[in-house]
């Protein structure tokens, strides 16, 4: 279990977007991780991101509910802007780091779980608890969000022509 | 074209089955935008990958023996765990690490007793406790049936004491719930028994396991059981 130990920080830091709060958490998830030892299946690393997830999630939910913030996961394909909208030149550390801090929870969640740890789709809708087709929605969203945060001094109208 | 944005991100995130991701580079190959809409998904999540933060556990939480009274107050019967813990001043002049481990043992003691799970794997037959423990764990605990003296096997269960994954061996005597903690380690033969707040504790190591002993059986029927556990484990 202690080798995932890293995995589940990374998780509950990126949630909770908070040192402390990120240790209180995960030392709760992790005690129930092994009272609930008898319950694993699968892979060890999927199986304790979820109760760490959980726990985070249950953590928000708790004290900081407005982080909590619903995203509608059949609007993708209503949306008009595509992939061309994404740009990703030049990034800086510092700037990608608070943009995707800055992404609503079950995006960055998303994102944190694919490119950070690595889950296949399927893993992730494991841990999250959501169909392989919201997770693929999340991530589209995700990316997107973030390429036009990332967008050096974007101006509206300069989105807009690409459409 | 119109593909779906989403096959897109499937298709840079090697999650797309083979056929479709052959139709879909012979589709880039005459549609530039299409080609140029993927290496940009791939570079934003090249980017993601190379800069985001990787935030690592820091030391503290990979270390035993730990105490975050913080945390343990998101749960009332860790409360009132520590509570019992604390309420007793035997903290003083004793080694900090079994000082903690000590407080561990009783507040998992307290938790299991207060709530529904005081085992995991219920069962008498120690055949049956020991192999549950040793595919859970990284070590096998030794796992004894005293019966015939009194102390029967209840069953076992795991806990986490000390930042690592410990085996709990229960056993009655009459209405009294006694834990066994073992974990892998050295140390003294034996120690002084404690008593805090109505539960005595014991701890001793044989042969490479480390044992802690908790109940609120009397002082005397728990040496006596003591006696026999150290002496089944030579």
């Amino acid at each position: 279990m202690l080798p995932h130990i890293d995995a589940a920080y990374n998780l509950a830091r990126w949630l909770t977007r908070n040192d402390q709060d990120a240790d209180d958490v995960l030392q709760e998830a992790m005690l129930r991780a092994f009272r609930f030892f008898g319950g694993l299946r699968g892979e060890a690393r999927p199986w304790l991101l979820t109760i760490v997830r959980n726990a985070c999630f249950s953590w928000l939910q708790a004290n900081r509910p407005g982080d909590i913030e619903l995203v509608d996961d059949d609007a993708l394909e209503s949306e008009a802007s595509g992939p061309e909208a994404l740009a990703a030149r030049e990034i800086d550390r510092r700037r990608l780091n608070e943009a995707l801090a800055a992404l609503p929870v079950y995006l960055r969640e998303a994102l944190v779980l694919r490119e950070l740890e690595d889950l296949s789709y399927k893993d992730i809708a494991r841990v999250v608890g959501v169909p392989i087709g919201t997770v693929m929605s999340r991530l589209a969203r995700g990316r997107r969000a973030l390429a036009e945060r990332l967008r050096p001094a974007a101006p509206a109208a300069r989105l807009r022509v690409h459409k | 074209m119109r593909t779906d944005e989403r096959a897109l991100h499937a298709y840079i995130d090697g999650e797309m089955d083979a056929a479709a991701s052959l139709e879909l580079e012979r589709e880039m190959a005459h549609n530039p935008a299409l080609r140029a809409a993927v290496d940009r998904l791939r570079e934003l999540s090249a980017a993601v990958r190379a800069h985001a933060d990787y935030h690592r556990a820091p030391a503290r939480l990979r270390q035993p023996a730990r105490r975050n009274v913080r945390t343990w107050a998101l749960i009332p019967a860790f409360a009132a765990a520590v509570l019992v813990a604390f309420g007793a001043g035997f903290l003083l002049g004793r080694p900090a690490e079994d000082a903690a481990l000590g407080d561990e043992v009783i507040a998992s003691h307290v938790r299991a007793t207060l709530g529904a799970r005081l085992v995991d794997v219920a069962s008498s037959d120690q055949h049956t406790v020991k192999p549950w423990l040793s595919a859970r764990l990284p070590f096998s605990p030794p796992v004894e049936d005293f019966s015939a003296a009194g102390y029967p096997l209840a069953g076992g269960r795991l806990d986490y004491v000390g930042g690592q994954p410990v085996a709990v061996l229960v056993y009655k005597r009459r209405q009294h719930v006694i834990d066994v903690f073992v974990r892998p380690g050295g140390g003294e033969s034996a120690a002084p028994a404690q008593a805090r707040d109505g539960f005595n504790v014991e701890r001793f190591a044989r042969h490479g396991m480390r044992y802690w002993v908790v109940s609120d059986l009397n002082r005397q029927e728990l040496d006596n059981f003591v006696a026999l556990l150290a002496g089944a484990s030579q």
